[in-house]
């Protein structure tokens, strides 16, 4: 497991998604982590100082595994940083499949006659 | 598996559960480019919603989905996610200095 800055792991993410577009699948988990122990995260509850928690972003495409940590500070520009790499991979899904049907079905039409 | 059909509900039932127990939840998306196919799952590892979807403007959605988790997760489950929309970006940062804690 690769734990990276969100800025190299946004790289090797869009590489992950390049990599996977014939076949397999990119699987991309979200889960808030203060990142440490269970014992560290007690001792300091009880002594009433604030946990800091970060969202931990873990991506894999079944054979290998990278992450990283996004703070508070880090979120706005990871966030649509992220939402980039996303939009740019996900072509394959569909648009407004019953306006392209009734586009399609006219255009075969047209090239039918 | 519980798939939900609704992509509204899915939004709410998954911020619900993930405000219950914010340290056992998590948001997982499996995209595969080949099938076209997007796989949204938020579970706390005893409840499992579920919403999959093949079309590109659930992708959009997922979008504002991703940023709402993101705000939950890093500020907490108690975060006022009612600001994340479009605006949140403009507002947030001028605001973050009066926000910070540290200062």
């Amino acid at each position: 497991m690769v734990l990276l800055q969100p800025d190299p792991f946004l790289n090797e993410l869009t590489s992950m998604y390049e990599r996977n577009t014939e076949k397999g699948s990119v699987w991309v988990t979200f889960k808030r982590s203060s990142m440490k122990s269970k014992a560290t995260r007690n001792k300091m509850a009880s002594a009433g100082e604030i946990v800091e928690y970060t969202c931990l972003v873990r991506a894999t495409d079944g054979k290998k595994t990278i992450s990283t940590s996004v703070s508070a500070k880090d979120q706005q520009r990871f966030q649509a940083s992220y939402a980039t790499v996303l939009k740019a991979h996900m072509s394959k899904l569909k648009k407004r499949e019953r306006k392209e049907r009734k586009k399609a079905a006219e255009g075969d039409k047209k090239t039918k006659e | 598996m519980v798939y939900i059909t609704s992509w509204d509900e899915f939004v709410d039932r998954s911020v619900q559960l993930f405000r219950a127990d914010p340290t056992s939840s998590r948001y997982v998306m499996k995209y595969r480019h080949c099938d076209g196919k997007l796989v949204l799952k938020v579970t706390d590892n005893r409840e499992c919603l579920k919403y999959k979807t093949d079309q590109a403007q659930d992708a959009k959605k997922m979008e504002k989905l991703n940023n709402i988790f993101f705000v939950l997760m890093t500020k907490g489950p108690d975060a006022d996610i009612t600001e994340v929309t479009s605006k949140e970006q403009g507002e947030a940062q001028p605001a973050k200095r009066g926000r910070g804690r540290k200062q």
